[in-house]
C-alpha cells in the first residue's frame, strides 16, 4: 500500500509535467492549428536556464524561475515572429510553420549542445526533495486553474477560443489574429519552459532531454484531446500512471519503458482520434 | 462616407472583383444585388479585410481601408454581419456579444442595453449557447454582435436567407429602427422585393463588376425586372 501510494504520487508529479507540455501544445494548436514539436526543446532551454541561474549563479529559486519564464515568453514571441508569421502572412497552410518549427527544434538543440558540456548538469530542487513532488503538483494545478479561468472568464481568453472556432468570424469581431498567435506562442513557450524547469532536478539538464518530453506531452495531448484545457492535464496523468505502473508491475525491461508513451499514442490515435474530452460543440 | 474605386480582389490567380466602383453616403441604405457567384460576399470580405489580395481604393471617412487589417477596420467603425451568420456556437449569447465589442473602448453596458433593446429575444436568452438558438435568433445575434462595436457603417450579407416570413419582418423592423438612428447600411440582398422595398439605391453586381446603379424607385418600375439579371449578364458578355 505504501509502495502504491508513493508510486501514485510520483506518477501524479510526472503526469503534471506531461500535462504542462501538453498544455503548451494546446495553447498554440487551438488558435493556429500549428503543432509545435519544439516545445520539448523549449523545456530543455528552460532547464539549462535553471542550471545557469540556480546552480551556477545560485539565485533564489523564485527569482531564477521568474527570469527563466520571462526569457521563455520572449523565446516564444521571437520564434513566432521569425518562423511562423512570415509564412502565415504569405498565406501558407499549417504545414509550412510546422516544418519551420522542426528547424527551430534542431537549431535550438545544436545551440545548447555547443554552448554547454555534454554531461547532464544539475538543477536544484525548489524545496526539500521529499516535498518536491507536491511542489510540482501544486504549481501545475495553479497553472491549469489560471489557464481555465483565462479561457472561460476573460475576454482575452474568449478571443483565443473564438479564433480557434472560426478565424474569419473572429477577425470580423476585431480580434487581432497576429497578436493572438504571438501571445499563444509566448504562452506556450513559458508553459513548456515551466515543465522543463520542474522536471530538471529529477533528470538533470541535458541537450537530449527535449524529444522524449515532446513525445510524452504530445501523447498526453492526444489522450486528453485538444478541445479543452483540462484534457491536457487528464491526458498527462493517465499517461504517467500507465507508464509508471507498467514499469513497476509489468515484466518488461526498463529500456522499453520509453516505448510505452508511443504505444499509447498509437492506441489512442486508432481508438479515439479526438481525445477523451470532447470540445464543447 | 464610403467610396470604393476600382477595387480588385480575389482568392487565387484570377480576381473575383474586377474593378468595382461604388459609393454609400452617410445615412443612406444601399442594396447590393447580383446572381450567385457574382462576388457580393467577396466584396464584403474585401471591405472588412478578411481577404488578402486586394488593390484599388476603399475610402471610408477619408481613410483608405485597402491596406488595413480587419481589426483596424472594425476600429474605424465598419462592421459586417457575414453570410451564414458565423456566430460562435458553444459561447453564450452574452459572450458572443462581448466579442463583438473587443475593439470598443468603454460604454459596454450601453451597447448591451442597445442590442437587447433592439432584440428582446436575445435578452431572454443571454445565457443560452448560440448554437442552440433558432436560425432567426442566430441572425439577430449576428446583427447584435456587429452592433456591439458601435459601427457607423453596417454591412449585411444576405441577412434574411432561409428565414420564415415572420422572422424576416421582425428583423426588417429592427433594421428600420437602426436606419432611423442614422446608421448607414450596405446590404447584400438577392430578393428584389426586399431590396427594393428597403433601400434607396441599389447596385447590381455581375461577374465582379457593377453592371447597374439605380435608385430603387425607378428600378421597381422597370418592366423587365424579372429578367434583370439575365439581361444584364447577357449585355455584360456581349
Ligand atoms: N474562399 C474562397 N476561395 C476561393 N474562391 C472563392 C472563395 N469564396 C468565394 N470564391 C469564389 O468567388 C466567386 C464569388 O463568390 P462570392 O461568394 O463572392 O459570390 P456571391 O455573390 O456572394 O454569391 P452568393 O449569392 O452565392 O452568396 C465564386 O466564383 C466563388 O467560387
Ligand atoms: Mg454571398
Amino acid at each position: 500500500m505504501q509502495d502504491f501510494l508513493e508510486l501514485a504520487v510520483s506518477a501524479t508529479a510526472s503526469g503534471c509535467v506531461y500535462g504542462l507540455i501538453a498544455l503548451a501544445y494546446l495553447l498554440m494548436i487551438r488558435p493556429t492549428g500549428i503543432i509545435n514539436f519544439a516545445v520539448g526543446e523549449w523545456a530543455m532551454v528552460a532547464a539549462f536556464g535553471g542550471y545557469v541561474l540556480l546552480t551556477q549563479h545560485e539565485l533564489p529559486y523564485p527569482l531564477g524561475m521568474g527570469i527563466v519564464l520571462a526569457f521563455m515568453l520572449l523565446v516564444g514571441w521571437v520564434t513566432e515572429r521569425i518562423a511562423v508569421r512570415p509564412l502565415v502572412e504569405k498565406g501558407a497552410g499549417v504545414l509550412a510553420p510546422i516544418l519551420a518549427l522542426l528547424g527551430v527544434l534542431v537549431i535550438t538543440r545544436e545551440i545548447i549542445s555547443v554552448s554547454f558540456p555534454p554531461d547532464p548538469l544539475p538543477v536544484p530542487f525548489a524545496v526539500d526533495i521529499q516535498y518536491y513532488k507536491y511542489f510540482v503538483i501544486g504549481i501545475t494545478l495553479a497553472v491549469f486553474v489560471a489557464a481555465w479561468l483565462f479561457f472561460e472568464k476573460t475576454v482575452w481568453g474568449r478571443s483565443f477560443e473564438a479564433v480557434a472556432l472560426n478565424r474569419r468570424a473572429a477577425a470580423l469581431m476585431g480580434i487581432n489574429l497576429s497578436r493572438v498567435t504571438a501571445f499563444s506562442f509566448a504562452g506556450g513557450a513559458a508553459v513548456a519552459g515551466l515543465g522543463g524547469l520542474l522536471v530538471a532536478p529529477n533528470i538533470s539538464a541535458h541537450y537530449l532531454m527535449g524529444v522524449p518530453l515532446a513525445i510524452q506531452g504530445f501523447t498526453a495531448l492526444v489522450i486528453g484531446g485538444v478541445g479543452r484545457v483540462e484534457g491536457a492535464l487528464l491526458g498527462g496523468l493517465l499517461l504517467a500512471f500507465a507508464e509508471q505502473f507498467t514499469i513497476r508491475y509489468a515484466p518488461i525491461p526498463g529500456g522499453f519503458a520509453q516505448g510505452v508513451p508511443l504505444l499509447f499514442l498509437m492506441i489512442f490515435l486508432i481508438m479515439r482520434p479526438t481525445g477523451l474530452l470532447k470540445a464543447r460543440a | 462616407m464610403l467610396h470604393i474605386r476600382d477595387l480588385t480582389a480575389g482568392y487565387g490567380a484570377a480576381p473575383v472583383l474586377q474593378g468595382v466602383n461604388l459609393h454609400v453616403d452617410r445615412g443612406e441604405t444601399v442594396a447590393l444585388l447580383g446572381p450567385n457567384g457574382a462576388g457580393k460576399s467577396t466584396l464584403m470580405a474585401a471591405l472588412t479585410g478578411t481577404i488578402r489580395n486586394r488593390s484599388g481604393e476603399v475610402s471610408f471617412e477619408n481613410h483608405n481601408l485597402v491596406f488595413e487589417a480587419s481589426h483596424a477596420i472594425v476600429s474605424r467603425g465598419v462592421a459586417l454581419v457575414p453570410e451564414g451568420r458565423l456566430v460562435f456556437p458553444p459561447f453564450s449569447v452574452e459572450d458572443n456579444l462581448r466579442l463583438g465589442a473587443v475593439r470598443l473602448k468603454g460604454r459596454l453596458q450601453e451597447r448591451y442595453d442597445f442590442v437587447y433593446g433592439l432584440f428582446p429575444r436575445l435578452a431572454e436568452r443571454r445565457r443560452q449557447a448560440a448554437g442552440t438558438l433558432s436560425g432567426g435568433e442566430q441572425q439577430m445575434l449576428a446583427i447584435g454582435r456587429a452592433l456591439m462595436s458601435n459601427p457607423r457603417l453596417l454591412l449585411l450579407d444576405e441577412p434574411f436567407l432561409g428565414l420564415a416570413p415572420k422572422v424576416v419582418a421582425e428583423i426588417r423592423a429592427a433594421l428600420e429602427k437602426l436606419r432611423q438612428t442614422g446608421l448607414t447600411l450596405l446590404m447584400v440582398e438577392q430578393k428584389l422585393d426586399i431590396a427594393l422595398g428597403f433601400a434607396s439605391r441599389a447596385y447590381v453586381l455581375i461577374k465582379g463588376r457593377v453592371a447597374l446603379e439605380e435608385g430603387t424607385a425607378s428600378l421597381a418600375r422597370r418592366p423587365d425586372l424579372r429578367d434583370l439579371y439575365f439581361s444584364l449578364a447577357t449585355a455584360h458578355n456581349a
